[in-house]
This record gives C-alpha cells, sequence and structure tokens, in this order.
C-alpha cells in the first residue's frame, strides 16, 4: 500500500462525511507507477488519522486543497464500475456505495 | 511530397532549425512538459527528449511537432516560411485530392510486438502534462482508428487518454466526436466492446487528417495521402481488423468497454483552461501494443497555441467555409486564430448584414458547436490580419444590433471556459455572432470611409506614396 494518494471529487462533504465511500485514488508513490488509478471503498479523514496513509483531494478542476485528509482503505474494489460509456463517473461512484 | 514517417518529419524541422534535441536527463512527471509548453508560449521549437527519468534512453519523447505555422508547412513539404495564406490554399487543394491508402503486408511498426497479457502501460515514458491533471495522458498527439458498426467507415480522430493503470486506459472522445457517435450508436448498444488502435508518430500527414476538422463518414486515410501527396501505407492490427499507418512509432490495440466506465481527467485542454469536464468518459483495456525499435512518443503539450490549434486552424476554417458555401452564405474567407483556441473564427464575406450574420451562426452551430464567436467582416478586411479584424470589430460592429446570439443544449462544447460548471456537464451553451459589416441597406453616401491608405487616398497618391516607402527602404 502507498503512503500518499490523491483523489479528485465534485462534492468534498460525501468524501468528508466519516462514513464509507467510494473513490478513485492516484498512487503517489515516486516511480514509474506514480499516479497508477486504483478504486477502492474506504474512509476518510480529516485531520489526517496517524498511521494511515496521506490523501489530498483535488477540485474538478485539479485545484488542491491547501490541507491535507488520510484513507484508511477498506477494500479495493474492480478497475472499472459497471456502467455506459459517458455515464457521469461521480453519480456512478455514488451508486457504488450504495451495493 | 510529405515525410514518410515521423524520423523524417524530425529530420526536417531539425534542419530547417525548429527542433532542439535535450539529452540531459528531464523529468516525465511535469518537467518535460514543462518545457514544451513554455515552447507553445514562445513560439519555440520542438522538442526531442533522449533521456528521461525513470526510464533511460530506451524510448524517446518528441513534443509538439507542428505548434508553429513553420513547422505545419514542414509538415506539408513547403518551405518553412511559407506564408499562412498559401498555407490555407495548399491545405485547401490537396483536401480536394484525396489519394487512397495502400495496404502493406510488413511495417517498421511491427518491429516488436508485446501481447496483451504483457503489456504494461507504465513500461512507457508516459508524461504527467500539467501538474494537477488526473493522470498521465499517453493520447495527446495520436490518431485513433475505429470503425463503424454498421457500415465501412472507418474514422481517425486525435483524442485524449489517459492511463488509468497497467493494460486500463480512459479517454475522452466528446460524445459528439465521430468516435463517440460510433460507440454510442453502433456498440453500446449491442453490448459490444469495440475495437481502437491508438497511432503514436506516424507520419504527418496523417495525424493532421486525424485532428482534421471532416466530414461525417469522410475517410481520413484518403485525406492524408492527399495532404501528403502519397498514399499512406497501412496494416493491419494484430488483434483486430483495423488498420493503421505501418511507419508509426507505436500502436496501442484496444477495445473501449460498452458496459464500464473509470475516472478520466481534468486535463489542461486545447482551449487553454482545465475546465471541469471530467467525469463523463470511457474507458479501454489494451490488447496489444506494437512498435518500432527504439520507439519514439509523441506529445502535444495540450494548452494555448498547442500543436492542435495550428491544425484545426487551418482544417476547421476551411470546413466552415465549405459549409457557409453550401447555404449560400456569401463567404469569400475564413480564418480561425490559433490564439483563439478553436472558440473564435473571422468570416469575411461579400454581404453582410444581420441577415448573413444570423444565417452564419445558425449553420456554424446546427449539429454540434465547438465555435463560441465568431466575428463577420466586409470583404475588404483580411482575415489573417488580426489587427484589421479587431478594427473591424471595435469599430463596425453595433453593440446591439450587430450581436447575434443562438442558444443550444446537448451540443455544446463542454471544454468552453466560460460555461458553468452546470452548462458544460448538460453541454448547454450558446454562440454569438459579431456582425462587424456595413449594413448593406446603408446608403454609400452616408456610409463612414475608412482611414486607411487603401481606402481614403486617390489611386495616383497610393501609388506615389508606395513607390516612395520602397526608395526610403522601408
Amino acid at each position: 500500500m502507498a503512503t500518499e494518494y490523491e483523489t479528485f471529487v465534485r462534492d468534498r462533504s460525501r468524501i468528508l462525511s466519516g462514513r464509507e465511500v467510494v473513490l478513485t485514488l492516484r498512487d503517489l508513490s515516486p516511480g514509474r507507477k506514480k499516479y497508477r488509478g486504483v478504486n477502492v471503498r474506504a474512509v476518510v479523514s480529516r485531520p489526517p488519522q496517524s498511521g494511515e496513509p496521506v490523501l489530498w483531494i483535488r477540485s474538478v478542476v485539479g485545484l488542491k486543497d491547501s490541507k491535507p485528509c488520510s484513507v484508511r482503505i477498506i477494500e479495493e474494489l474492480p478497475e472499472a464500475f459497471a456502467a455506459e460509456p459517458y455515464s457521469d463517473f461521480f453519480d456512478v461512484m455514488e451508486k457504488a456505495e450504495r451495493r | 511530397m510529405a515525410h514518410k514517417d515521423f524520423r523524417g518529419f524530425l529530420a526536417a524541422i531539425e534542419s530547417s532549425g525548429d527542433l532542439v534535441t535535450i539529452n540531459d536527463e528531464v523529468d516525465w512527471d511535469q518537467e518535460l512538459s514543462g518545457i514544451g509548453r513554455l515552447g507553445c508560449e514562445r513560439n519555440g521549437p520542438a522538442f526531442l527528449f533522449t533521456n528521461i527519468k525513470d526510464y533511460g534512453s530506451r524510448i524517446r519523447v518528441a513534443a509538439n511537432p507542428i505548434a508553429t505555422w513553420r513547422r505545419v508547412a514542414v509538415a506539408l513539404n513547403l518551405p518553412a516560411d511559407t506564408p499562412l495564406r498559401r498555407l490555407y490554399q495548399v491545405y485547401a487543394e490537396r483536401e480536394d485530392k484525396a489519394i487512397p491508402p495502400i495496404l502493406v503486408n510488413d511495417g517498421a511498426c511491427k518491429d516488436v510486438i508485446i501481447p496483451g497479457d504483457k503489456v504494461d502501460l507504465f513500461d512507457l515514458p508516459v508524461p504527467m502534462v500539467h501538474e494537477g491533471d488526473g493522470g498521465r495522458y499517453l493520447g495527446t498527439w495520436d490518431l485513433v482508428v475505429s470503425k463503424d458498426a454498421k457500415s465501412d467507415w472507418v474514422n481517425w480522430g486525435m483524442y485524449r487518454f489517459m492511463v488509468h493503470n497497467e493494460r486500463l486506459l480512459t479517454g475522452y472522445p466528446r460524445p459528439t466526436s465521430h468516435l463517440g457517435k460510433m460507440l454510442l450508436e453502433g456498440y453500446v448498444p449491442q453490448g459490444r466492446p469495440m475495437p481502437i488502435a491508438i497511432v503514436i508518430g506516424a507520419d504527418l500527414p496523417s495525424h493532421i487528417a486525424a485532428a482534421a476538422t471532416f466530414r461525417m463518414s469522410g475517410n481520413e486515410a484518403d485525406l492524408a495521402g492527399g495532404l501528403g501527396e502519397r498514399p499512406v501505407e497501412l496494416i493491419k492490427c494484430e488483434t483486430s481488423d483495423l488498420y493503421v499507418p505501418a511507419s508509426a512509432e507505436m500502436v496501442i490495440e484496444a477495445e473501449i468497454y460498452p458496459d464500464r466506465v473509470a475516472q478520466e481527467g481534468p486535463y489542461g485542454e486545447y482551449p487553454g483552461y482545465r475546465s471541469g469536464e471530467m467525469g463523463n468518459a470511457i474507458c479501454a483495456r489494451v490488447t496489444a501494443i506494437t512498435h518500432r525499435r527504439d520507439p519514439i512518443l509523441t506529445l502535444d503539450t495540450t494548452g494555448f497555441m498547442d500543436s492542435s490549434a495550428t491544425t484545426t486552424s487551418i482544417s476547421g476554417a476551411i470546413a466552415i467555409k465549405r459549409r457557409l458555401e453550401r447555404h449560400d452564405v456569401p463567404v469569400v474567407e475564413v480564418y480561425v486564430p490559433p490564439e483563439g483556441g478553436v472558440h473564435l473564427a473571422v468570416v469575411s464575406v461579400r454581404r453582410g448584414g444581420a441577415e448573413v450574420a444570423q444565417k452564419v451562426v445558425e449553420v456554424l452551430t446546427a449539429r454540434r458547436a465547438l465555435m463560441s464567436k465568431i466575428i463577420i467582416v466586409d470583404e475588404d478586411v483580411d482575415v489573417f490580419n488580426m489587427a484589421a479584424v479587431i478594427h473591424a470589430f471595435a469599430t463596425k460592429c453595433h453593440p446591439d444590433r450587430g450581436t447575434h446570439i443562438t442558444r443550444y443544449e446537448g451540443r455544446a462544447n463542454a471544454l468552453t471556459p466560460a460555461y458553468s460548471l452546470e452548462e458544460r456537464i448538460a453541454r448547454s451553451g450558446a454562440t454569438v455572432a459579431f456582425d462587424a459589416t456595413w449594413p448593406p441597406q446603408w446608403p454609400a453616401e452616408t456610409t463612414p470611409i475608412r482611414a486607411t491608405l487603401d481606402s481614403m487616398y486617390a489611386p495616383d497618391v497610393q501609388r506615389r506614396v508606395l513607390q516612395r516607402w520602397k526608395t526610403l527602404g522601408l
């Protein structure tokens, strides 16, 4: 598991609610695989919890939050979500949360 | 004839002084593309990076192949200093002389074949183009081949693709693009994966044809042959029936899922902004990679004045002119200034006025609406001279009567920064035509006369002034 990730969100309140959410994380570990994507079910904390990987939140235009979070990964999900091409990806992730 | 392959083009722009090779180590994570970005913003050269951090020298990266008019000229096998109006003319002439491709059995793009189960996209030095992008973009200056499910139509387009993991790519060919229509109308309803081939580093005319604004069901391979004045050699893919340029540096064969999505974007795009258009994309699983020995990846450091800006400037302008002619608009010339990020067109007409302006904006937004601003000028304004265009716009466009706005839903450009996030998601937008022509009903005796040498001086005075100008060595 990496020690630092980032994720892109449309609605921060969903991510920071303290409940389990579905996210795509980008691994920020240096080296060839930096920015590799992984879909997860996880809990995000702000302020960051010690012992958990750091998570940086970015907006839909890529603006990075100034304060970090941490992420506790509960399970890794398949690399893609069931939905038609061009579906709203944020809606798809929310639906995946409810399963 | 244009250069047969990408390496021939690189040699040509090196000879013309338009390529800089960087042998020092450069980081694929923003630094490489930062150099490329500055090159675009300063009208600089193309770059060839030969030593990339974490990857060494096995795979090189070439950035910004034709981000200047000089390099566009070389790509079309013309002198680098060919005037812009002449470039437009040559492109239009060659567009009319399509040359079909020929099929071959051997090609350099098959030097190395990597089957799908051995593919790892992280073995490629794919750049992180901008800080804050959603991921690393492999497809920036590419050529994506796809085939219609219901006919023989083969489409070449230039679409962005991002690395998600070792074998999964996500991409954003707009749903209104030719590929998007093929996918949504032909493959998704049947639940069939759609084969594609992402071609990197083909001959330049092939990429120009892929990026071109071209008619639906048109064959870009024929267009590429016309533009290059030689047939493109095509070779069959390993895992599908698609054909790709045989001389390409690399071909990534993949299948677009009809029923799955993954995160794509955001990405700093050709209008010069990262607009937050993420989250409405497609995903594709790589089925094979083939490439030349010591391949060269390509990068368009997307943003203000990138390589797609010049390409779409020419092809977009010609497509607009042809469409307006088909609708009986008295169009003379069209220019799409690359500084406008494919959002601005300048149209000169023999006879202007409100009716013509309204017609122009309606014709140009009927199917998909990429241009959001159109300046219409009289034919005595040189559309390639932006100083003259701005003068006409600032002085002749009536602030009230001169603006003609049309609004539309579902077909607006989701990349237009001026739209709100909600408008971008709904693809809801508008286009405005600025009528900078004299109203045709105005009598000549009261229509203002432009105070320029060619309009407000007697012909014999103009002649003498120009003669004197020459003798003064000015």
